[in-house]
This record gives C-alpha cells, structure tokens and sequence, in this order.
C-alpha cells in the first residue's frame, strides 16, 4: 500500500513540488496564527507575562446585548448572502455558457468581472450615488413610473438588501468563473447524444448540465458555508450609516471597533475565535450531512 | 628642585587633562543617541520627512551640541491608531510615538513616560503651552501636543453672506432661530443661481452641527449637572431632545442636507465648493485656511470665507473643550534608554530656532527672506505643516512679512479662542469600552432616525430607558464617582 502510494509520488512530483508553496502560505498564514487564539484567555501586556483570565473574555462576550445583535445581525445577512447570492453565479455560469457569439461572450464576461476589481471603498461610492434619493439612478426610475423616491442607504428594511445586490454586483461574475470551468469539462459527446434523442436546450440544462455540476456546486457550497460568520467587513463598514447601525453592525465590524481601534486585543481575539468555532462546525456538520444523503462532500 | 617642580607641574597638567577629557566624553556620550519615533503620514522614503529629519539633524547638532539620529518608523497605509497599536503590541516600541487614540491601553502598561518632570526642567516648552494643554497634562501626564484648539467653525462664502437681509441680524444675535432664519434665506434667495440646494451640510452625522449648536441648547459639557448635585450624560438629557428637535426642522424643510447621513469628508467638501451647500464647518485654524484657498481658487476672490458666529442661546460657544487627555500627541516610551534626549528633542522643536524649522518649512522652498524678512511661499500655504508644535504665540527670528493664515482662518482660531470653555469629560475605564460603544450607537441611530423622520421625538424616554439598559447606568455611576 505504502509502495503504491510512493509510486504515484514519485510519478507526479511535479505536482507535490508545485504544492509546496501553497503549503507554505497556509503553515504560515493560516496554521501558526492559531497559536495566537490563546490570546482570547489571556490579559494581553506587551511586555512581561501575560496572566491567564480563563472564560473572562468570553464571559463579558457573552453579558453584551450588544454583542446578540452583532451575532443575529451577521447570522441574517451571511444566510440571506448564502440564499440569494449563491445560485447567482451558476445561472451566469450557464447564461454564459449559451451565448453563442464568440466576441459578445468575452465582452459580456469581462464586463462583468470587472466590479471584483474595485475596492469596497469604491463600491461604496458608486451605489450611494445611485442609490441617492434626490438624483440617484435607481429612484430616476422608480420615479419615472410614478413611484415615490426611497432612501435605501438609510432604510433599515432596504440597507440588508443593498448589501446582498451589491455583492451580488461586485462577486458574481467573477464567482461563476468556478462553473464556467466545470461546464467547459464536460464531455461534448453528452450534449451530442442528447441533441440526436432530441433533447430541447432545457432538456440538456436539466439533464445533463446540472447534474454535472452538483459536484462543484456542493463542494463550494460547504466551502462558502465555512466562511458563513464573515458576512464581509469591507462591504459593511463602506455601506454603514448612523441610521441602520442597529441591523447591520456585524461581528467584524464589531470586533474592529472593540479590539483593534480600542486596543481590547483579548476581547477581540474570545469574538473571533468564537466566529471561527462556528464556521468550523459549519463546514463540518454540512460535509457530513452532504456525504450522508448525496455520498459528495469536500473530502 | 626645578626638575621636581616642573614634574609635578606636569603631572597635575596630565590628571587635569585626564580629568577633562574624561568629562567630556561623559557630556558627549550622554548627548548622542538614535531617537527612534514614529509619526503619522511621515514615510521615511517621502523626500520632504527625509529633509525635515535632516535638517532637525543639523540644527541640533549646530544649536544645541546633541549627536541624534532620527530612526523613522515605517508605517503600512490605512488607520493610523489601529497599525500603530498592532506595532507596539508587537513589543517593538519606538522611543518616541505620535498616538491619535489607542494609547490609554499602552498607557495602562506603564509604557508611556509620566512627561511632568521633564516638563518641569523644560526651557522652551514649558513657556509654550495652552491652559488646557497644562490641564490635560495634570489629568494624564504621557501625552503632549502643542496646537490651536481643534474645534470647528461654520465659514460661507462672503459674495452669498453678504447678499441676505439675513446676515445682519445673525452676526448681532445669532439665536438658533436667526440661525434657521438665515439659513431659509439662502435656500429661498439662491444667491449663487439656483444654488446652494440646502444651507448646511455635514460628514455622516451630526457632531459638526453641534460644535454650532450645542451650547445653545444649554449642552455646555458632557456631563451636565443636575439640580440634585449628580451628573447626566448630555445626550440623553432634555436639552439634548430640544436641539435634536431643531435639527429634525431644519432637516424636514430642506436646510439640512438630505444626504448628511451618506455623506464622507469628501464629498461634503466638494458639495461645498460646488455650492450645492451653503454652509460647512471646519476645524479652525489651517483647515478653515485650505477651505478658503480652495473656494477662492475655485469660485473667485469674492468667495472669500466669513466665519460664522456660534449659536447664543443659555449659553454661546463653539464647544467646550476637553481637559481629560490630549485625544493625541507625542508620548516617549517608558522602555526608552534615550528619553532625556528624546525630550531634549521635543524642547529645541519649541524653541525660536526650532520652530523656524518645524513651523515653516526649508528656507528658498517654503519661504524666502527678503528684505530681512520672512515672505511664505505657495508651496507653504499648498503643502507644508507643522510636525510638532502650533503655540499661538509664533516669535521667528525675522519678522513675518505674509502672515501663516489667511484672513478667515484667522477669524476662526480667534473666536474659537474667545469662546473657550472646559469640558468635565472623563475618562473611562478599560471594561467600559464595549458598553460605551453599545450606548453610543444606540444615541447616533436614535438621533438619525429622529433627525430623517424616521422616529418621532416622542420616542426620546424610550431611547434614554434602552440607552441606561445598554450600559448608560453603569457609565453614569462610574462617571458620578468621579466628578464627585
């Protein structure tokens, strides 16, 4: 067994070489870092020991109202990002994948890669002017058709929504790069025998398309899932506003405003860790639930 | 005997040498060193902080006999306190350190140098500060900074001042009600065509209005004093819900920007100098003086800027001013073996010589003597910046033959000046901070929300109830222990 595995070592070296720094960057980056969680159960002084505070951290955490609403907050933008946002860039993936003229396809896939580009920062700048109630684009519209200006920017019942858009605007061409290489990796012979059954274009989405990319999309579903507490500090703390702070304050932006600009690096560090327990358990629980019903996880 | 004499002479001659050299090798050693310091916006590889360092180099050398160094610290962009505080959590501290926030923390760890002795021996600096910075260095004795007060003014172009009946009876009697008075009058008479759309306009929320309006309310400190002897935190008190009442008016007819909330530094200004708004407010001094180059740059010397006058109601002033703690400054680190030397620094910088080099820049470049006088350049006015200390009081050697701020800066710094009052603030402690955030933004959404219409201001009680159960109480006790 152990022969056979060196065998496919040595045979694919290449490869093992070619993951090597790939490995580097997560030792170091991702690995080693963990030692730092210690923090979370530490009073933290820059010189001398740091004393052992035990559940301290997470005790003043968890007495915070404040923190619940950081929490729920984050829960309902990452769930609504995860329901509304992800099938997005698979209906691009296949949008694209039927556009037949060759040059309109690579216009229409490099116009919409290009918002993955632009900073948050920008981002922000671009949708607040937009969406401005007095000359923004979108209620130019609403008011063309009779319909009254909105302040979306300071709505609480709209601002969660401008958060998904806008990500679904900055992410999703890019995002369904992922399926368009999957869609591209099946065989054409399929589509061939299919259109010789007589199979209509929705036929061959259905039967053959989809279910050729469950695979991709299960794996990075559980993948996404494992990022589910990052409901996207950049995008917040651009979009973030006095009048809808209450709905959407989010983990991160909470732990930047606690720990890093007041210096509370222990208390920062017991909210992060916290983040991290969940997506890992996220990750987990799915994986195993995926490979229950369907025999497909990430490993 | 003459032998004798003549090697004893000699030898009393080689000890007295000796003795000499030794102690001036002491006083050479003790006056060289490498000063470590790490200062916002000064990369070490800009040209002009390379120069400034340089030159500091030269001069003290020349002026003061002291060897130094500068070692400048390489910061990475973004916010300035959170890198610096991921720096010094590092454990690499530099001897001398600009804070702007974050250091109470470092503070706490007795890292930062108690600054009133060296104060005490000071020659130059002792003589330069403000009663406040004195007050501030009482009250926290590690951060030092030597600059005009930071509060803000209102300033309008001068063309569209000077065109309202309004003005008038502003400058004479600037009640919030003349104020709203003055403001309609600009948005109904337009007088730049059909410009400004509104009166005011502000950067997110409404802190630059209060530095206009506030002490009319009668909200003259943080903490107000309440007829029982104890102490309530302004924004949740009664004078708060009138002034948040006035501004929710001026919002709902249109003088208020309708986009203040969404607003950034930025576009605000540039709101400003295209004249979509009337009225902005600035921090007195050397920003009012850019916001005066810009406008007259862009709109004519006509647009010159008048500052406007703070509201008069119960009380009149542009703010009261917080004696707690400088909110940032130098601080020289505890761990330091150069501290002295570092303070030394810090001193030569207020002295005359020094301050020809850090308040007005590279002589030829920044300005020109001629005639035996000080004539500032553009490049001065466009670019150049005081790295350490602004004292009021700026004695050149050489009289100044333009002045360091234009007309309406001037004005500015003045009446900031004439209305100073102190502020009872306190400083909190280190578990206070997650609760002060939740109450805060529960304040700032509650004040928005009744500001854009959105809530009604009868929703005042309950948000002072949900305010005390977030953490107000526990401040408020906390904060009555110590004003006691």
């Amino acid at each position: 067994m152990l022969q056979t595995k060196w065998k496919w070592i040595k045979r694919d070296w290449v490869l093992y070489v070619m993951l090597i720094p790939a490995l580097i960057y997560f030792i170091t980056f991702h690995i080693v870092p963990l030692i730092g969680m210690k923090l979370a159960f530490q009073d933290y002084r820059i010189l001398g020991d740091h004393q052992w505070v035990g559940l301290k951290h997470f005790e003043v955490l968890f007495s915070s109202p404040a923190f619940f609403t950081v929490l729920k907050n984050t829960i309902i933008i990452s769930a609504m990002k995860m329901i509304f946002f992800f099938p997005v860039p698979i209906l691009l993936s296949i949008l694209i994948n039927e556009v037949r003229h060759g040059k309109f396809r690579n216009s229409v896939q490099s116009i919409i890669y290009l918002p993955h580009f632009l900073l948050w920062v920008v981002i922000a700048g671009i949708w607040i002017s937009l969406l401005n109630p007095e000359d923004g684009g979108v209620n130019l519209i609403r008011n063309f058709f009779q319909l009254p200006s909105l302040d979306y920017m300071t709505s609480k019942d709209h601002i969660r929504w401008v958060l998904v858009f806008s990500e679904i605007w900055r992410s999703a061409g890019w995002d369904s790069i992922i399926y368009l290489a999957a869609i591209m990796k099946i065989s054409p012979a399929l589509y061939e025998a299919a259109r010789i059954d007589g199979a209509s274009n929705l036929q061959q989405l259905r039967y053959i398309t989809i279910p050729e990319l469950s695979g991709t999309i299960i794996t990075v579903f559980i993948l996404n899932l494992g990022f589910f507490m990052n409901a996207g500090f950049d995008q917040v703390f651009n979009l973030m506003n006095n009048s809808v702070i209450s709905v959407i304050d989010i983990l991160d932006t909470y732990v930047y405003r606690i720990g890093l600009v007041n210096g509370q690096y222990s208390y920062a560090t017991a909210a992060s860790l916290f983040k991290g327990v969940i997506g890992t358990v996220l990750i987990l629980g799915t994986h195993f639930i995926s490979k229950r019903l369907t025999g497909r996880g990430v490993w | 005997m003459k032998k004798l004499a003549g090697l004893f002479a000699a030898t009393v001659m080689m000890f007295t040498m000796a003795a000499c050299s030794n102690d001036q090798a002491t006083t050479t050693e003790s006056k060289k060193g490498t000063i470590k310091l790490v200062l916002k916006d000064e990369d070490p590889s800009n040209p002009a902080t390379q120069k400034y360092f340089s030159n500091l180099e030269k001069a003290l050398k020349k002026d003061e006999k002291l060897d130094v160094k500068f070692e400048l610290v390489q910061m990475p962009q973004g916010n300035y306190a959170e890198k610096l505080n991921l720096l010094l959590y590092s454990g690499d501290i530099p001897d001398m350190i600009y804070f702007q926030g974050g250091d109470q923390q470092i503070a706490d760890q007795d890292l930062l140098e108690d600054l009133t002795p060296y104060i005490e021996k000071s020659k130059n600096l002792k003589s330069i500060m403000e009663p406040y910075n004195e007050k501030r260095m009482k009250n926290y004795p590690y951060l030092l900074w030597i600059k005009p007060l930071d509060l803000k003014t209102p300033v309008i172009r001068s063309d569209w001042f000077n065109q309202l009946s309004s003005s008038k009876a502003l400058m004479a009697d600037p009640t919030p009600e003349n104020y709203k008075a003055f403001f309609k009058e600009l948005v109904e008479k337009a007088p730049g065509g059909g410009k400004p759309k509104n009166a005011i306009t502000a950067a997110g929320d409404i802190a630059e209005l209060d530095y206009i309006f506030n002490m009319a309310f009668g909200l003259n400190q943080t903490w107000l004093k309440k007829s029982d002897g104890t102490y309530e935190y302004a924004k949740v008190s009664e004078k708060e819900k009138a002034k948040l009442e006035f501004y929710s008016e001026l919002y709902k007819e249109g003088l208020l920007d309708q986009q203040f909330a969404t607003k950034q530094w930025d576009t605000k200004e540039k709101a400003f100098y295209d004249g979509d708004s009337g009225v902005l407010v600035g921090t007195n001094g050397k920003v009012i003086d850019i916001y005066n180059g810009k406008m007259t740059q862009v709109n004519g010397k006509e647009a010159e800027l008048t500052v406007l006058p703070p509201a008069k109601g119960e009380f009149q002033g542009y703010g009261a001013t917080d004696i707690s703690k400088e909110s940032r400054g130098i601080a020289i680190s505890s761990q330091s073996k150069n501290k002295e030397l570092a303070f030394k620094v810090l001193d030569y910088l207020a002295s005359p010589k020094g301050q020809m080099l850090d308040r007005i820049g590279f002589e030829n470049e920044h300005y020109k003597i001629t005639d035996d006088q000080i004539q500032l350049t553009e490049k001065y006015y466009s670019e150049w910046y005081a790295r350490f200390w602004e004292p009021a009081d700026f004695k050149p050697e050489k009289t100044l033959k333009t002045p360091l701020l234009s007309k309406p800066a001037e004005e500015s710094a003045k009446l900031v000046q004439q209305y100073y009052s102190e502020d009872n603030k306190v400083i909190l402690d280190e578990e206070s901070s997650a609760k002060w955030d939740a109450a805060e933004n529960l304040y700032k959404e509650f004040s928005a929300d009744v500001i854009t219409g959105k809530r009604p201001i009868s929703d005042f009680d309950t948000f002072v109830e949900e305010w005390k159960n977030a953490g107000g109480d526990e401040i408020t006790k906390f904060v009555n222990g110590k004003l006691k």
